[in-house]
Order: C-alpha cells, then structure tokens, then sequence
C-alpha cells in the first residue's frame, strides 16, 4: 500500500475543499471567461490492423469520441470568448503512456489528462499524475485496485469500477431469478478479485443467491474438457465468466458447441462492451453469446439528450456509438465543465470542482452524476444489452437495450444513494486509509 | 395551403397558413391574457409517441378532440407549441426521432383552436423543438435541435427571419414581452444565447444551470426564468444587465423542464419531471413556497396556467396523462387520461363570438 499517495488523497481533499468553497462563494453573475487556451491531453491505444475487431473498435472509438468531443466544445468555449484544444498521443504500453503524458504536460501545455484504455495504463497514469499534480481521467481502467489501495489524489474514475459492474451484474440477474451461479475465473490477480467483490456482494446485497461452484481456466489456454458438466453436476442456472474479452468467447463457444442453452455472461472489459465484440459472439456462440451483457453506454439508447449524442456521433461517423467513444467524450466534457465552471486551469482548482459533492455532470444518463468523494469514482447508471439472436443489416442493431441499472425514475428516493447502490462503499473502500 | 421545402438559411417564399392567418390576424388586437371573461379555454396537449394532439374543455376537464398529427407513431413526434397572441392558433413543432437526418416531418404546425383542424404549416429543418411567438404576432421562433440553431419565420408569408447560432442541443425559446429579445436555451452547453430580434443579432451567450431545458419571462420582462434538468435549478436572469442573478435550488433529482408563471406575476409553477411534481416559487423571494406531489401523473415535461390563475394543467409523459391542479389548494383535482408522452401543453382560447 502506497501511503504517501493516500496521504496526498487526503491532503488533496483538504485543499479542493478550500478552494472549492472560495470557487462557489462566487455570485451567479460571475461568468468566468478562462484567459490562456484550455488544452487537454488525450492518450489513446492505437489503432492496430492486426488486433481483433473488438479492439481496434476500442482505439478507434476513442479517436472518434475525441473527435466529436472537440468539434463541440471548440466551439462551445468560442462561443463563451474562450479557446479550447485537444492534444492527442497514443500508447501501448504504461511506459509509453507515461512518457506521452509527461510530454503533454511539458510540451503541449494540457492542464489535464484523459486515458487508462487497460488497467495497467490507467495505474501508471495515475501514479504520475499524482507526482506531477495534474487531474487525470481514467476512462478505461475498472480495477477497483485503482480506487482503494492504489488510489491517487489527482485520478479521477469516469470508467464504472468492477465493483459497480459486478453489482450491476448482480442486481439484474437476482431480481430474474438465477440463484446458482457458476464461476469463471482465469486466476488472476484482478479476476481473483472480481470473484471476491461477487461473493461480498451477494453476501451483503443480494441474499437468496449461492455460488454453487467456480473454476479456474489459463488465460488464453483451452477451455476445460469437463466445465460443462461441472456446471450440469452443480445445478447451475447462471455462468459468469470473469475473464478477459478473447477468453469470454472461448468460453461461450466451447459451451455453445456442447449445447448449453442457459444465461452466461461475462465481465465488461471495454472490448466485450463493442458492436465488434457483439458480433463475434453472435457467430461463434449463436444461442448463448447473444444472451444479455452489462455495458456503460448503449448507441440505441434514446432518452436523456443520449438520443442526441448518439445521433450526432452516427451522423459524423456512419457508425454506433460504443462504450469507449462515449468515455472520451465525457472525459472532455467533464474536464472542460470543471475548468469553465471552477474558473481556473489550475491544478488544484479543477480537482476540487471535479471532487466536490455539489459539481455534478451530465452525462447524458438522465441524471446528474458527481464523483465519490472517498474514491474519485463518478456514480452512473450502466446498462442492460440483449444482443441480437438473429442477422442484422446494421451493426447498429446488433444489441437492443433492455434494462437501466439502477433505474433512475424511483421518484421519492435520493440521486446519490440509488447510484450508490452499485460499487464500493465509504465503509468498504480502502482508499487513503 | 402551401408549404416550403427550402432549408434554413435559404430564402422561401410565401408559406404559411392563410387560414391561420386571418384568425391570427382578428386577434392582435388582444393581448395573451386579456382574453374575454366568456371566453372558453381549450387545453392541448403534444403527445410525442402518439404523434397527436389531445384537446381538453376546461369547463368539464375532458377531452373532446384528439387531432392526428402523423400517421407515423412512434416516428414522427410533435413536442413543444406555442399560442398566438389571441389564443385562437396552436402552433405546433414537429420532427422525428431521427436527429441525424432532415426529413420532411421537421416543421412547425398551425391548428384553428375554433375548428381543431390543421390550417397550416411552415418548414423548419433541423429538428424543431420549441416554439415562442412574439408579442405582435407577426414572427415565430424555433429552437433547432439538431442543427444548433435558434431561427425565427415570419409567421404570414413563412419567410425566414433570421437563423443563429446557439448551444448544442438547442431547446428552449422566448420571446420577451416588448418582443426585443429572444433567448435560446442549449442544453448540452449549459447556455442561454439572446438574440437582438430588432438588429437580428446574437448580443450574448450566458452560462446557467446544468442542462438548461425551458426559458420563460416573468409577465413585466423584468427577469427570464431558465430551468436547468441536471441541475435541478431555475436560473434568474436580469433582463436589463442580461446577468444571471440568481439561481433556485429545485434538488437534484427535480429534474425540471416547462415554467409558467402566473398571470399576476407572482408565482412560478415549475414542472419536476424526476419527482412527479410541481414546485411553486414565489417571484418576489425566489424560494419555493410549495411542492405539489400528492396525485400527480408521472413524470410532468409541460406544464400551462389558466388566463384566470385557477387552474394549472401539466403533462405527464409516463402516465400519458394531464394533472389539474387548483392553485387555490395547490392540489391535483383531477387526472385526465391522454395520448401516448404528453410531452407539453398550452391553453387555446374560443372566442364568445
């Protein structure tokens, strides 16, 4: 456990709070116009020819929500008297991130950052962000190792922790009545601990639910010869698998080759929450890969000015909106939205308006969303995706929406607390203790 | 009747609503709230999955017509009106649910409140959202949803006025009292932008709450009323110095959209979409002296006031249904059954003729 970066949590906290409280002692009057152009640093994956379609859709979704993203706050901060810019860099690795970022900052003059495609990204961003006291986004990374014991000042989590996507996961699949759950872990450190959050929540949560059984499979190695009757064997009406994207559709076709007809999903890696990935699973595992998966952004969603993006985005691009797209934009949105409104490029100033409990965000879910004040997670609704069973002529129509999570129209009851239903709590989490 | 095909920007000829016209016409002599004491009010309602209108007698608070708008439920979706100066024309914006593309459903609509019936139409590409007429009735203005565009028509020949430049997302619009000005609201910018509708210039862009959906003027023109979704606010904006003044906390999960204020100016009726109610706020203290939420339909968008202050009507696009409230009692008195998403309302007005 890095101490010294939870002590800077803390201390950082102190001093939003401080310059937080001056920023909203200001009359409503006040209109702050931003003097020195507002750049931002975006961190991209690359797009690679050679990679699965899942994740090119991931890197390219990205560039595009840049795109979009800078088209219209360009001309939104023009409108206001103000110039804004988007610095891009790609990546591949942590270092690189790392070295892109300094590079950013030192060159280009980003007050801020965006990126954490992957975990490992996310981690090193973050832990030099915090050295070098600039906020960063993290759109990618859903470790919830980044928002408890390896947490950092000036990280900020738009991406739903794995906490929140397991809960959601949960609360869906609970309330429909699957009551055995069979498990799918590759024995990593951060699937290990996917299962771990499983078996807290449904303990905690979501009683009535028994994990009757879990199994251990190597990353990228074959799928055991006896999973499927191991699930037979445990009565299992539910398999969830926490492995990575490629792993998820091995799993998925093996079960679908052996005519396992019964509801299994995986976790929600960026690449899973794809048209692409949509499509791959459509055709490897046609009767089980097309039964429901948790995602953060759905293209057909239309409610909320979601029908607005995701038209202007398809418009612009002449394809679905994914979840990566969606992340960079809002990164963008947010980032400009706590400078504009906090008045200041300044380090310290955009962190505090990021942090406070009152600065709240709309991204486009229906409901103002703010960041957790013990983890820097921005609380949202996540979504419910059947894909489709059948061909499509448009990728567009490869998943319909089926579900909110939580449903956010329960008038009588707070904001904040729904969507704290879904992830760590203030008493669970670890963050700067 | 005739209509355009031009898009915004070009010159268009002569389009709009000789019948609509002559009744507009009869009726510039009177001012929106100078309507006769014999006079009886008809309540519309925009049903936006019902690609409809329903239309209410306040005398019995039923509904006595219902007035199709497409035959494409579902695809096509009329949302936001507005009143002519003499109450005697709805007009009516239409688009579809496709953003990205410019169809021909996007216009705006004009139906004779006397006879129900549609009496015109104007092309507006881009998505119109809402409508706002001016004191003189002579110019309609529209919010373009999708093409980030306040444009105002000239409301006898179609003619286009003008087209600006607004936020993204634009939504709301007003005309003031003494017609000057127009304000656009923006809702994926968090603006506000006034328009000079005399120099036909955009003067300003103002920042207000988060997610700003509905802009109104007090009855004297003295301060426009912004209601924020996001937000959960109501910004306060002078007139005079084109700040904002003020900001009225509704609570987050209010999510307010339409505001009507009172024909006396003292109140603000304020519809909470998020919590199925209606917030009243007093004028002179900005402070909400009452939240109505016993019977309320689900989720209230629209919300209209009667010329005499008695009644408030609100839409509610999850129970398909209208509330009437008694602003005597600030309670719902009745709950009247309409078209699929009532999405806005406002009063017309049969003349005791």
């Amino acid at each position: 456990m890095d101490h010294s970066s939870n002590k800077a949590f803390r201390a950082a906290g102190l001093v939003a709070g401080v310059v937080l409280s001056m920023a909203i002692a200001l009359p409503a009057a006040a209109q702050m116009i931003i003097a020195e152009p507002m750049r931002i640093g975006v961190i991209m994956p690359p797009v690679d020819p050679a990679a699965p379609a899942w994740e090119q859709s991931v890197a390219r979704g990205a560039a595009q929500g840049a795109l979009i993203a800078e088209d219209e706050f360009v001309f939104n901060a023009e409108m206001l008297g103000m110039q804004m810019s988007l610095v891009r860099a790609t990546a591949t690795t942590a270092e690189e991130a790392v070295a892109a970022a300094t590079q950013l900052v030192e060159q280009d003059g980003v007050y801020a950052i965006i990126g954490g495609y992957d975990n490992t990204q996310a981690a090193a961003i973050g832990a030099w962000a915090e050295e070098a006291n600039i906020p960063f986004v993290n759109v990618g990374g859903a470790s919830d190792s980044l928002r408890n014991d390896a947490c950092h000042a000036t990280t900020f989590h738009l991406e739903p922790s794995a906490a929140m996507y397991i809960d959601a996961i949960a609360g869906w699949y609970v309330r429909a009545g699957f009551r055995r759950w069979y498990v799918v872990t590759d024995g990593s450190e951060e699937s290990l601990a996917q299962q771990a959050h499983l078996t807290q929540t449904l303990q905690e949560r979501h009683f009535g639910i028994r994990q009757v059984a879990q199994q251990t499979m190597a990353p990228g190695g074959p799928v055991p010869d006896n999973l499927v009757s191991e699930i037979a064997r445990n009565n299992a009406d539910f398999v969830l698998i926490l492995m990575g994207a490629a792993d998820q559709l091995a799993v998925m076709t093996a079960l679908d080759q052996a005519g396992v007809d019964m509801q299994v999903t995986g976790f929600p890696y960026p690449e899973t929450q794809t048209r692409a990935y949509f499509v791959a699973m459509q055709a490897a595992a046609p009767t089980i890969g097309t039964n429901n998966r948790v995602t953060t952004w759905e293209a057909t969603l239309d409610a909320y000015g979601a029908r607005e993006m995701n038209a202007r985005y398809r418009q612009q691009f002449r394809e679905p909106m994914d979840a990566s797209a969606w992340a960079t934009y809002q990164a963008v949105k947010i980032l400009y939205e706590a400078a504009f409104f906090g008045g200041s490029l300044d380090p310290a100033a955009v962190v505090a308006f990021m942090a406070a409990p009152t600065s709240v965000f709309d991204v486009y879910k229906g409901i103002g969303t703010s960041f957790r004040p013990w983890d820097r997670q921005l609380r949202q609704t996540l979504f419910l995706d059947k894909i489709s069973d059948e061909p499509v002529p448009d990728t567009f129509n490869m998943a319909i929406l089926v579900g909110e999570l939580p449903a956010i129209y329960m008038a009588g009851t707070d904001p904040v607390e729904r969507l704290d239903q879904l992830g760590t709590t203030a008493a669970q989490s670890t963050c700067g203790r | 009747m005739t209509s355009t095909s031009g898009r915004i920007g070009r010159p268009r000829g002569p389009a709009l609503i000789a019948v609509a016209g002559a009744v507009l016409g009869a009726g510039l002599l009177m001012s929106s709230t100078a309507y006769a004491q014999a006079d009886s009010y008809r309540i519309y309602v925009a049903n936006e999955y019902g690609a409809n209108i329903s239309v209410i007698d306040t005398n019995t608070d039923t509904v006595i017509a219902e007035i199709p708008i497409s035959g494409r439920p579902g695809d096509v979706r009329p949302r936001g009106m507005a009143v002519s100066p003499d109450g005697r024309t709805i007009y009516v914006s239409i688009s579809d649910f496709n953003p990205q593309f410019e169809t021909p459903e996007d216009k705006i609509v004009a139906i004779d409140v006397l006879t129900n019936e549609i009496v015109g139409e104007l092309r507006a590409g881009g998505n119109p959202e809402r409508l706002a007429i001016n004191p003189a009735g002579t110019q309609i203005w529209a919010s373009l949803e999708a093409i980030a565009q306040g444009a105002g028509y000239d409301i006898n020949t179609g003619a286009l006025i003008g087209s600006f430049r607004v936020g993204v997302e634009a939504e709301g619009v007003a005309v003031s009292p003494d017609g000057r000005w127009v304000y656009v609201t923006a809702e994926a910018t968090h603006t506000t932008t006034i328009i000079d509708a005399v120099n036909l210039v955009v003067v300003k862009h103002l920042l207000v709450g988060n997610r700003p959906r509905v802009v109104v003027f007090s009855t004297d023109g003295a301060y426009a009323y912004v209601t924020a979704e996001i937000g959960g606010t109501v910004s306060v904006i002078d007139t005079e110095t084109q700040l904002v003044v003020g900001t009225i906390n509704l609570g987050l999960d209010s999510r307010p959209v339409e505001v009507v204020t009172s024909p006396d100016g003292s109140r603000l009726y304020v519809a909470g979409g998020g919590t199925s109610a209606v917030y009243v706020i007093d004028t002179a203290t900005n402070e909400v002296i009452a939240t109505i939420r016993e019977q309320m339909g689900r989720r209230p968008w629209g919300i209209t006031i009667t010329p005499d202050g008695s009644k408030v009507y609100t839409a509610n696009g999850l129970s398909d249904s209208v509330s009437v409230i008694d602003t005597q009692c600030l309670c719902v008195v009745d709950n009247i059954a309409v078209g699929r998403g009532a999405h806005s309302v406002v009063l017309g007005v049969v003349p005791n003729e």
